[in-house]
């Protein structure tokens, strides 16, 4: 079993952080890039008070992507300018907090990074706001001294969404 | 437009000045077939005093959806929600037998049940601890003994108060608060034909998908009903969507997304039609491709099983009213999608998806895709429809402006009664029409407004 260097703890935890600050500037390439390539995204829903939607194969999600393309297609959607629900985008501000890394499989190369989040969303539109809460779970690998996210799994505990919600405002 | 009256409170509402004048329904639907003619009011989607009435008249006067029976399978099971203002119990009991309960101690009316589902033999009042059992009956009243009780006491029963009506039609579960209703046979009409569509395309029955989706917007909850029977607005309101279905086709190397029923590789000229049909109720119907339809492998066992017409109906999509509060939509999946008016400009849906029982892993992940893509508030249509009512919501507060102009295509193709595509599946709509998809027919809503007036009046 490998430690965890400080460095590490130091490396995946400023990307997660980078993560929601791309989210934020709409540095959707950015965004996009700190991904493997066969990442998996899910956004679960939640199958009664407490418990979650146990498996993207056979209960339903919020959002599943099992490959970077499907956030590629959500980001492609928000240039497009040909949905009403993008135009214009809310601003948001993301906080990520209470993170805790751990070793993945006592592999050095894997960690998982456990954090808390909210998203404040300011509507452009209504000049309305609400926050997003929930906490996440990234699995990160590290490929030639580059952290990547290989999986994202988002839990939102307020799910009454108002409107829509979309990759940005969780 | 009148201002609000009513102030939310968590979910309920509340009236902070009495209604003013009620507008009669017919004040609201200007319908003169000889001219060629119908229109609905704007204050029938945004003066309080019309919701408020609408809230009497079909949501606590009227049968209303509760539930599918697949939500509580076993003894003692329950799921609470609201009927109107109402809240409700939906309880199977030891048993097996169901009951549909108002959620209100008879002490001092706390709500009793807290939790949206479960599963509890008895279920106890927080306050002062009167207990009833899972079919509603009293089962305690604290020390009552010691109580010093008056005889008059026990004149009146200690049980939870049972709703006035309740039936289940093929596992759709159905209430109403008052008794003065026709049967739940004669509410559903012709849309139990149009349920046994969904339910018998599959051998075993349908069940709900565990995970449930629940959403709000600030508009009127009929532009949730209008929606979803409006073809015209599919292709201008979901442009990024049917785009993103192109984009993924020329990629061949996109294993993660799966192929939906729009794609096709040859497009025939698809065709639409509606069906409008007694007490509110409405049905639209598109051909699309069949090719990605998850019926299409099966479509010979299926024929021998119901035969080849309504083979063809289960393969077409199909979006079901059932008036006031429920959604069937049967495309690339099938999503139900309940609605829960909260006040004139705000609206609550909470939305399931219903599969076959038994269905195979990868075809089960493949509805499950296609339909948080398409019917979630998370996906990449559904959020284009919820964020456009509440343009109309706000573009209605131009109180100078009173007629929509939203209800009038394809008034020269009306058939009074049913067409053939009626007579194929043996109904009777009020009215029917049939055309191309671009077509996309209004004449759809007649009826259901017709129905709104008449109760409204």
């Amino acid at each position: 079993m490998k430690d965890l260097s400080l460095q590490t703890i130091h490396q995946v935890q400023t990307l997660v952080h980078s993560e929601a600050l791309h989210l934020d500037a709409q540095r959707w390439d950015d965004w996009l890039g700190l991904f493997t390539e066969d990442a998996v995204f899910w956004l679960p829903a939640w199958a009664d008070e407490h418990r979650l939607s146990a498996s993207p194969e056979r209960e339903l999600s919020l959002i599943y992507c099992s490959a970077r393309a499907g956030l590629e297609d959500r980001v492609w959607r928000v240039r497009s300018g040909l949905s009403a629900a993008s135009k214009p985008l809310p601003r948001t501000s993301h906080a990520v907090t209470n993170s805790v890394v751990t070793l993945d499989s006592g592999s050095s190369d894997r960690v998982v990074v456990d954090s808390s989040w909210t998203c404040h969303v300011y509507e452009l539109k209504q000049r309305t706001q609400h926050v997003f809460f929930g906490s996440y779970q990234h699995h990160l690998l590290c490929e030639q001294g580059h952290w990547r996210i290989q999986s994202k799994k988002v839990i939102l505990m307020n799910d009454l969404i108002p409107t829509m919600l979309d990759f940005y405002c969780i | 437009m009148a201002v609000s009256l009513w102030v939310e409170v968590g979910h309920e509402y509340m009236l902070t000045s009495p209604p003013g004048d009620v507008r009669n329904g017919s004040d609201l639907i200007d319908d003169r077939p000889q001219d060629g003619v119908f229109r609905v009011h704007r204050d029938a989607f945004r003066d309080p005093a019309a919701f408020e009435l609408e809230m009497q008249r079909f949501f606590e006067r009227g049968w209303v959806f509760v539930g599918h029976e697949s939500q509580i399978p076993h003894p003692h099971d329950f799921v609470t929600v609201r009927i109107g203002r109402s809240p409700v119990i939906i309880s199977r009991d030891g048993q097996g037998q169901i009951h549909a309960l108002h959620n209100s101690c008879r002490h001092k009316g706390a709500v009793v049940c807290q939790n949206q589902s479960g599963n509890k033999r008895a279920h106890l009042c927080p306050y002062h601890g009167w207990s009833y059992a899972s079919d509603g009956r009293n089962l305690l009243i604290k020390d009552k003994a010691e109580g010093d009780y008056a005889p008059a006491f026990d004149l009146d029963d200690h049980h939870l108060q049972a709703v006035a009506r309740f039936g289940v039609y093929r596992g759709f579960m159905f209430a109403s608060l008052s008794s003065d209703v026709p049967s739940l046979e004669v509410h559903l009409g012709d849309v139990r034909t149009l349920i046994d569509l969904a339910v018998d395309q599959a051998p075993d029955g349908l069940e709900l998908v565990p995970g449930v989706v629940h959403y709000r917007f600030r508009a009127n909850w009929k532009l949730q009903l209008e929606n979803t029977i409006d073809a015209y607005h599919f292709a201008s309101t979901h442009p990024s969507y049917l785009r993103l279905l192109e984009r993924r086709a020329s990629m061949p190397q996109r294993a993660d997304a799966p192929k939906t029923i729009w794609q096709s590789q040859n497009k025939p000229k698809e065709m639409m039609g509606s069906f409008g049909l007694a007490r509110g109720h409405a049905m639209v119907w598109t051909t699309t491709p069949v090719e990605n339809h998850p019926l299409f492998e099966q479509r010979a066992q299926l024929q021998s099983r119901v035969g080849a017409v309504r083979t063809q109906w289960m393969m077409r999509t199909r979006q079901l009213n059932v008036f006031p509060n429920l959604q069937i939509a049967s495309s690339a999946a099938i999503q139900m999608r309940v609605i829960h008016p909260v006040s004139v400009d705000s609206t609550e849906i909470t939305s399931y998806c219903l599969a076959p029982v038994g269905e195979a892993a990868q075809k089960r992940r493949q509805r499950l895709r296609q339909y948080e893509d398409f019917f979630n508030p998370s996906g990449l249509a559904t959020p284009d429809d919820t964020t456009i009512y509440e343009d109309c919501q706000r573009g209605m507060a131009s109180g100078a402006i009173e007629w929509q102009q939203g209800h009038a295509r394809g008034m020269q193709r009306l058939v009074l009664g049913p067409d053939a595509h009626a007579q194929e599946l043996g109904i009777h709509p009020m009215t029917s029409v049939s055309g191309t998809f671009e077509m996309s027919d209004e004449t759809v809503f007649h009826a259901m407004y017709r129905h709104w007036r008449k109760v409204m009046a």
